[in-house]
């Protein structure tokens, strides 16, 4: 296995902590967005181009992409172990609070203004992951010139049309590739 | 029958979790069919309520699965559930995983890498976006997602905590005015 030998490697404990204080702390979904701005953004653990690429592959593989992408990113930083403590870090804490907040409302049936915190929460989660969409966006058109086209012929058909995820990656990604090639910039 | 009962579970989530390609929203309306229409585990409502809990806790909203077991057969249900649901996607993800280590630094890899990064760029537009036009789409729903994009895009490594919260809060205020 081959490291990059000017990076110290991260302790496992810190990949417990942060895959577990992202579990219990991502409230309204959007994880792959929190989950980016922690590895790449403030601890500069993986690059935005090893971030993507994983979350690509989370995504056309089968199971939760949140997982997918924790397993990635711990195989990559930790090997094996790595993976199982991220993958586990994220789940269990959450899966516990699932499972208390589901006593609770069975106890107390579900109330209006709970409703609303938790649709607030969602709409801001969701601004999240916009805002880390569009950096992508903007770190990926420095360096492709046919960046924005690719993010168009994907973003159109899955989000507007709601085609099927899985076909159009797998038509788009040769392109993609292809696109990468020709159109790098500088 | 309630011997079998793990079991059951294991046979309704396993294949489920090899299924659940492009992520975990693509086999709710099965589980959904299957927890209430084919196996009577629950009724309908009960699976409506479990869904909008997992939506409301932290962590992937792949919990489902847990809550379902839980609904199901406690403890037990809970932990059979899971893990029927969540360790064969994952034994999958980690020997991609592994493969694609193995060959860091190729130039095919880099080559990929670039290429998949303006296509997962658009996946994750693409599923906000989904999000965002299937909830109830109230004009304060929008402004809080307009307030919050810019928010975060001027302030990357503003903790996003503080700013939910203000966001929930924010929400149940315009809830009681109106």
């Amino acid at each position: 296995m081959t490291k990059t030998e000017s990076k110290p490697l991260v302790r496992l404990l810190e990949i417990l902590v942060l895959f577990a204080r992202i579990g219990v702390t991502s409230f309204g979904g959007g994880l792959s967005a929190w989950i980016y701005r922690e590895v790449v953004d403030r601890r500069r653990w993986l690059t935005e181009d090893e971030f993507l690429a994983g979350l690509t592959l989370a995504q056309i593989l089968p199971g939760p992409n949140v997982i997918n992408i924790s397993i990635y990113i711990g195989q990559r930083l930790r090997g094996p172990v790595g993976s199982a403590i991220a993958a586990l870090a994220l789940l269990l804490p959450p899966m516990i609070v699932a499972v208390l907040l589901l006593a609770l409302f069975q106890s107390y049936g579900d109330l209006a203004w709970l409703q609303n915190l938790l649709q607030g929460i969602a709409a801001a989660a969701i601004g999240l992951t916009f805002s880390v969409g569009f950096r992508a966006a903007r770190h990926a058109s420095k360096t492709n010139r046919w960046a924005l086209a690719i993010l168009a012929l994907i973003f159109i058909p899955i989000g507007l049309l709601r085609w099927p995820l899985v076909p159009v990656v797998l038509c788009v990604a040769p392109l993609a590739v292809l696109a990468a090639r020709k159109g790098k910039t500088g | 029958m309630r011997d079998d009962l793990p079991w059951q579970l294991v046979l309704v989530f396993a294949p489920l979790s090899l299924l659940s390609i492009g992520g975990g929203q693509s086999v709710i309306a099965d589980l959904n069919k299957q927890a209430v229409d084919v196996h009577g585990w629950m009724s309908q409502a009960d699976f409506v309520s479990l869904f909008a809990i997992s939506r409301a806790s932290p962590g992937p909203g792949s919990l489902l699965s847990t809550l379902v077991g839980w609904q199901i057969d406690g403890w037990v249900g809970a932990v059979v559930a899971s893990m029927a649901y969540f360790v064969p996607s994952s034994l999958i993800a980690f020997a991609v995983s592994r493969v694609w280590t193995r060959y860091r630094g190729r130039a095919w890899q880099g080559a990929l890498e670039e290429g998949l990064a303006p296509l997962a760029t658009g996946l994750i537009l693409a599923g906000a976006f989904t999000v965002l036009v299937s909830s109830s789409g109230t004009l304060s729903l929008w402004l809080i997602v307009a307030v919050c994009t810019a928010t975060f895009i001027l302030r990357p490594k503003l903790n996003p905590l503080p700013v939910l919260l203000a966001a929930g809060l924010a929400q149940v205020a315009v809830g009681a005015l109106s």
